[in-house]
């Protein structure tokens, strides 16, 4: 019977925990929106703000790296020009060159452990493996940046950032240098030929902006750009009833689809000087 | 400067306020003012009135500004004549007309904090705080997790708890090892994990909040951690799977972190973190023996020991317990 008792005050502490939590989480996210029935009522929560971004060209020089890359990686310098027409919505352009383009351990393993053979000889050359790597060489991406976070954030209670949040989207033009497409006795060679070409994929992401003062900000984004590329210039489709064996040849059948991702640091120059205050 | 010519502007007003009502008590006919006061006075009136009866908006820095009073530059020369106080104690410390434009023109660092008072305060609470974990560097076998940590504050911003992931059963070999074995004919050495916990202290150094298209707010801080622990790993056996197979051996794990957390209320927060497990792995041996008896060998079968670094991101909520606290901090 006392084992019974238990579970039921058991039970009910259980019933009781969730009672609260559901009271609790359906009090309303905004903590601090003004639910006065005063002279603030209605009051919006910020006045006087500083708008960084509404009627301002903005110049970003900006360094990227990217992300889960498997055979290179690649470091971008390159950088951003927005017009923000409001303080949430800008509209402008992201361009950057693959300036550094190092070879991940895996290459520099398939380079030396790799056999030279007829198994391989479509797909590793007999040089340098790191030679028919693709590489990223450019990207431009006109995009619009959403803004609807802004805030302020303070580090060891004693400096005080203006900060907002992000989301960009964007459709990128990504120059790429891949292998050649090949057939037969080409793709055998001792060298493999490469090839550029652009691919199209939808760029989109989020990002920090912190305003150290009136005229820069730093900025941190991360950047996804999805699309199919052959990596390392393998013969890995083609074949097959289900076109998912090799078919000793190169096409785009070998281009895999990657969620490419990069992390964006900059530097913003906002013009003019000055920015706007909100009522 | 505009801060100091509004207070200029209040000093002003206010004197001519004080001035008024002595006015109107001459005119009830009670005591008659001291004849020497009337004319310091009658000009001061129109401060607060000024001649086509516009409105003074004191907070309007483009404000028409009232003419100086008539008197004002006598009872400037001299301004502690009859007004008793320090000018009568020492005449050489009274203030001169240099002094109060000295002072007028003194820059004033009027700076507000607008993050002025945490929103949620921590210390003596208890953080509980589930998450799903995915893995952010490892391209070729991802780690989701499941996992838990739960901190005590010490003080609001220094906390000390304990960190657990449950791996087993969630690691995904990516195709792609399989796609470059086939193709290079090099295998990449595999691991898959099983478990990790740790001892963690984290420090919450940045706090801030953000307003969401000028409707709402909401509070958020960015914590700091670090701690040690044990994560639980094996080799997967794609060199020679044949003849090898292997367990789960615990290894010492250094964490370090930095996470963003998101105030709903006083109590439940949603949480995104990125750690990092910094720990030496234990990989397959990438040579297989040539005979039998070598590749059977369990000895032969361990390789090299890499320094690993295991990033994964971590999205979830936090419920600080208890619900409720009373600020004990002035704003």
């Amino acid at each position: 019977m006392k084992r019974r008792n238990f579970r039921g005050a058991y039970a009910l502490g259980i019933a009781g925990l969730f009672g609260l939590g559901v009271l609790g989480a359906s009090r309303p996210a905004q903590a601090e929106e003004i639910q006065l029935t005063g002279p603030l009522a209605g009051a919006p929560p910020v006045r006087k703000l500083r708008q960084q971004r509404k009627g301002r060209f903005e110049v970003a020089p900006a360094f990227s790296f990217t992300l889960l890359d498997e055979y290179r990686r690649t470091m971008v310098v390159g950088g951003t020009a927005t017009y923000n027409a409001f303080d949430w919505l800008g509209f402008g352009v992201y361009g950057g060159y693959g300036v550094i383009a190092p070879l991940t351990a895996l290459s520099d393993n398939v380079n030396t452990s790799a056999p030279r053979n007829a198994r391989t000889a479509v797909n590793v050359a007999k040089g340098d493996f790191g030679n028919q790597v693709s590489k990223m060489t450019w990207m431009l991406v006109p995009q619009l940046q959403v803004a609807p976070f802004r805030g302020k954030l303070a580090i060891l209670s004693k400096v005080f950032v203006d900060t907002d949040l992000y989301l960009h989207l964007g459709l990128g033009f990504h120059g790429l240098e891949e292998r050649k497409d090949c057939t037969g006795a080409d793709c055998t060679k001792d060298v493999k030929d490469m090839a550029s070409r652009v691919a199209i994929s939808p760029n989109f992401g989020l990002g920090f902006k912190f305003y150290t003062n009136n005229l820069v900000n730093f900025g941190l984004e991360y950047r996804a750009f999805p699309y199919s590329w052959n990596r390392a210039g393998l013969d890995q489709r083609g074949g097959g009833n289900d076109g998912k064996f090799p078919d000793q040849k190169i096409d785009t059948n070998d281009q895999t689809f990657k969620f490419n991702q990069m992390i964006t640091l900059s530097v913003g120059f906002a013009f003019p000087a000055k920015p706007a205050l909100s009522e | 400067m505009k801060g100091i010519r509004r207070v200029a502007g209040c000093l002003l007003a206010v004197s001519a306020l004080v001035a008024v009502p002595q006015v109107a008590l001459a005119q009830k006919g009670g005591k008659k003012p001291p004849p020497a006061a009337a004319p310091a006075a009658a000009p001061a009136a129109p401060a607060a009135a000024p001649a086509g009866g516009d409105a003074i908006e004191i907070d309007d820095p483009n404000a028409k500004k009232p003419e100086a009073p008539p008197a004002a530059p006598a009872a400037a020369a001299n301004p502690g004549a009859g007004g008793g106080g320090i000018c009568d104690i020492d005449p050489t410390a009274c203030p001169k007309q240099s002094d109060i434009k000295a002072l007028a023109d003194k820059k004033v660092a009027a700076e507000v904090y607008a993050v002025e008072q945490e929103f949620a305060l921590k210390k003596g609470r208890v953080e509980v705080n589930p998450y799903g974990a995915f893995t952010l560097n490892d391209q070729f076998v991802s780690h989701p997790a499941i996992g838990l940590t739960a901190n005590y504050y010490l003080t609001n911003v220094l906390a000390v708890g304990i960190n657990g992931n449950l791996f087993a059963g969630l690691n995904v070999d990516s195709d792609f090892n399989f796609q470059n074995r086939r193709a290079t004919r090099v295998a990449v050495p595999l691991t898959e994990y099983q478990w990790s916990a740790a001892l963690q202290f984290s420090y919450v150094p940045i706090y801030g909040k953000f307003s969401g298209f000028n409707a709402f707010i909401f509070n958020y801080d960015v914590y700091a951690l670090g701690g040690v622990g044990a994560i639980s790993t094996r080799p997967i056996a794609v060199i020679d799977p044949d003849n090898r197979k292997f367990d789960f051996k615990p290894k010492i794990d250094f964490n370090v972190g930095v996470g963003f957390r998101i105030a709903f209320n006083k109590w439940f927060a949603g949480t995104l973190e990125l750690r990092d497990h910094i720990y030496v792995e234990q990989l397959e041996n990438i040579r297989v023996g040539r005979s039998q008896a070598e590749q059977t060998d369990v000895n032969s079968w361990l390789g090299d020991k890499p320094l690993t670094n295991h990033i994964q991101a971590q999205l979830g909520v936090s419920v600080f317990l208890p619900f409720g606290f009373e600020y004990r901090l002035p704003k």
